[in-house]
């Protein structure tokens, strides 16, 4: 009698569920209002509106992974990394590498850092009249930004690097070890842009049976409340929605270019120069004690994409005085949008970054009076008015 | 193949599987193997040639295929034996029941992790290991080989046929819209940098 009412309950749970599916029509995602401020081939580069009247002076410029979509960092309004530094007054800019085509295949690492990455960095300088930003690296976006900075550390003052692969020669994560006899040059010299499914079929096979029964089973189980009940239908809408959101992003992998991987792949994960200090882009080398300006290195405890092995390097191989390093425990996924993210990733990104955010001689002289100067309030002010803008 | 005499009872199914493609594909070689290496002969000798010349790719594959397939069996049997091992002595050990011995709610919830946790653990530790890494990457790679294969197959008996464009044709010109496009944004640049110091 027991297991027959206990079949029945689960029976009930997955068509509750299966009725909320049928429901639900498309999902909303990255929602804080932004604009376009630029635009080149597939790279859009946004930035987001102020939620403060006189943001932190020195702006934020986030760049996440290319074999990922940027919006996991916006995915719904109360799990945003996004929405956090905003509201701890930072002006944020974002860049969106968009869905690489078949013309794009000659695209090489050169190409995204001193062409792209650094274009954006010029239009960030351009718009917010500073000499310097702060780099918010994600994952891959991460070793883009680390790249950028060792070769030009006089437009970055501060860098943030969030689980992101430095060291490559480790047999902790699964990607790493396959990654090693993996035949880069007969996949990149026939697919020529390397799709997007085959890299979705790799991150699978990191945890296959978590993926593809467990995280299901996990989503009917959730849904305790009767629909009948207004109060319960909403909750479990929310969580189907929240469910759906993770399962859009996951699967929206873009297409990578070919050469750029083909450099990624033999020179990071096979060669593992960059630590090294022995890697180039466009034919200039990339020296990670070039990096002087302060490291921010945040990792997750658990990561099986990005072992911390791959990531703490980092920390001792720039030449900054200023490091700190942060481990939270979280999963790779969990860093952005888990409930630590909101609660104590993001919070420790902005306190450290807060007193990193001042222009320099305002810096010198709050500590002087405490109090900032008038001309440079006057020019935050007149800044502020012309980028208000709703998209 | 082996005679039963030969046949080491130490070895398990999937290494006489392995066994048995290795022989397979040995025992074509020796046949049609060699009619597709045959020289062409008549007025489609090039075209025919080009083709044939690639067929061992289609082949290849299968059996790569087929071998990783009844790896990843063997995976799921060792998955399913270590999970009825664990099943059985959660329910010798542990397990409520209710008044007629029957299991109670919290039991399929047990079972459904035990489950779970021991096929997660076993794929884990196969798929760790320098094998899966080597067979994975031999699959894509003769995956490869036999879309390629299928490729030229139709750019020979279609697409060229037809004067439609090869996929190579259009790589050309990607490539040389792509030199072109970063010559003229280098050019550009050093336009600015001489204007801002003009």
């Amino acid at each position: 009698m027991v297991m027959e009412l206990e079949s029945l309950d689960d029976i009930r749970k997955f068509i509750r569920g299966m009725s909320l599916l049928l429901e639900s029509s498309d999902i909303p995602i990255a929602t804080t209002p932004a604009e376009v401020v630029y635009k080149e081939d597939n790279m859009i580069l946004m930035h987001y509106v102020p939620a403060v009247r006189k943001p932190r002076p020195v702006p934020i410029l986030i760049v996440y992974a290319l074999v990922n979509r940027y919006y996991i960092l916006d995915l719904q309004p109360d799990k945003s990394i996004v929405r956090k530094l905003l509201d701890a007054g930072f002006d944020v800019y974002i860049v969106d590498w968009g869905y690489p085509s078949g013309s794009d295949r000659y695209l090489t690492l050169h190409d995204y850092v001193e062409g792209y990455l650094e274009n954006a960095v010029e239009k960030v300088r351009e718009l917010s009249r500073i000499g310097k930003i702060t780099l918010f690296g994600v994952c891959q976006g991460g070793t883009l930004c680390a790249m950028y900075a060792s070769l030009h550390p006089e437009k970055v003052k501060n860098l943030v690097t969030v689980v992101t692969p430095i060291n490559f020669d480790t047999d902790e994560g699964l990607l790493h070890l396959w990654a090693r006899s993996l035949d880069v040059d007969k996949m990149v010299d026939y697919y020529g842009i390397i799709p997007g499914d085959l890299l979705n079929v790799a991150f699978l096979l990191t945890d296959p049976v978590r993926v593809l029964i467990d995280k299901y089973v996990g989503l009917f189980e959730r849904l305790d409340c009767d629909n009948d009940d207004e109060k319960c239908r909403r909750m479990n809408e929310e969580t189907v929605s929240d469910f759906l959101r993770m399962e859009k992003w996951i699967y929206d992998s873009p297409d990578q270019a070919g050469e750029a991987y083909r450099q990624f792949i033999k020179e990071c994960y096979q060669e593992n120069l960059l630590i090294k200090n022995q890697m180039k882009i466009g034919g200039k080398s990339i020296n990670l004690k070039n990096i002087t300006m302060p490291l921010l290195n945040v990792m997750a405890e658990h990561d099986h994409l990005v072992p911390n092995s791959a990531s703490k390097p980092l920390s001792g191989a720039v030449g900054s005085k200023d490091i700190k390093t942060l481990v939270f425990p979280t999963g790779h996924i969990g860093i952005f949008v888990g409930s630590k993210s909101q609660n104590e990733v993001c919070p420790r990104i902005a306190e450290w970054l807060a007193p990193r955010s001042l222009l320099d001689g305002e810096k010198k002289r709050r500590n002087r009076t405490g109090k900032k100067p008038k001309s440079e309030r006057r020019s935050i002010e007149s800044g502020d008015k012309s980028r208000r803008k709703k998209t | 193949m082996p005679s039963m005499d030969e046949v080491n009872p130490e070895e398990t199914r999937i290494e006489i599987t392995h066994e048995l493609f290795d022989l397979w594909l040995k025992a074509y070689g020796a046949t049609y193997g060699r009619l597709m290496e045959m020289p062409a002969m008549g007025p489609m000798r090039e075209r025919f040639t080009k083709l044939m010349k690639e067929s061992p790719t289609s082949v290849n594959y299968f059996v790569t295929m087929m071998e990783s397939m009844m790896d990843f069996q063997s995976v799921l049997l060792q998955a399913m034996i270590k999970t009825q091992e664990k099943m059985t002595s959660k329910i010798e050990s542990d397990m409520e029941s209710d008044l007629e011995g029957k299991p109670t709610k919290e039991t399929f919830r047990d079972f459904y992790k035990v489950w779970f946790e021991t096929y997660s653990e076993t794929f884990k530790e196969f798929l760790k290991s320098e094998e899966f890494a080597s067979d994975l990457s031999t699959l894509l790679s003769r995956s490869i080989d036999f879309q390629k294969n299928n490729r030229a197959i139709l750019e020979e008996t279609f697409l060229k046929p037809n004067d439609l464009p090869t996929k190579s044709e259009i790589d050309e010109l990607t490539k040389e819209i792509y030199t072109l496009k970063r010559k003229m944004n280098e050019l550009t640049s050093n336009l600015n940098k001489l204007s801002r110091r003009g």
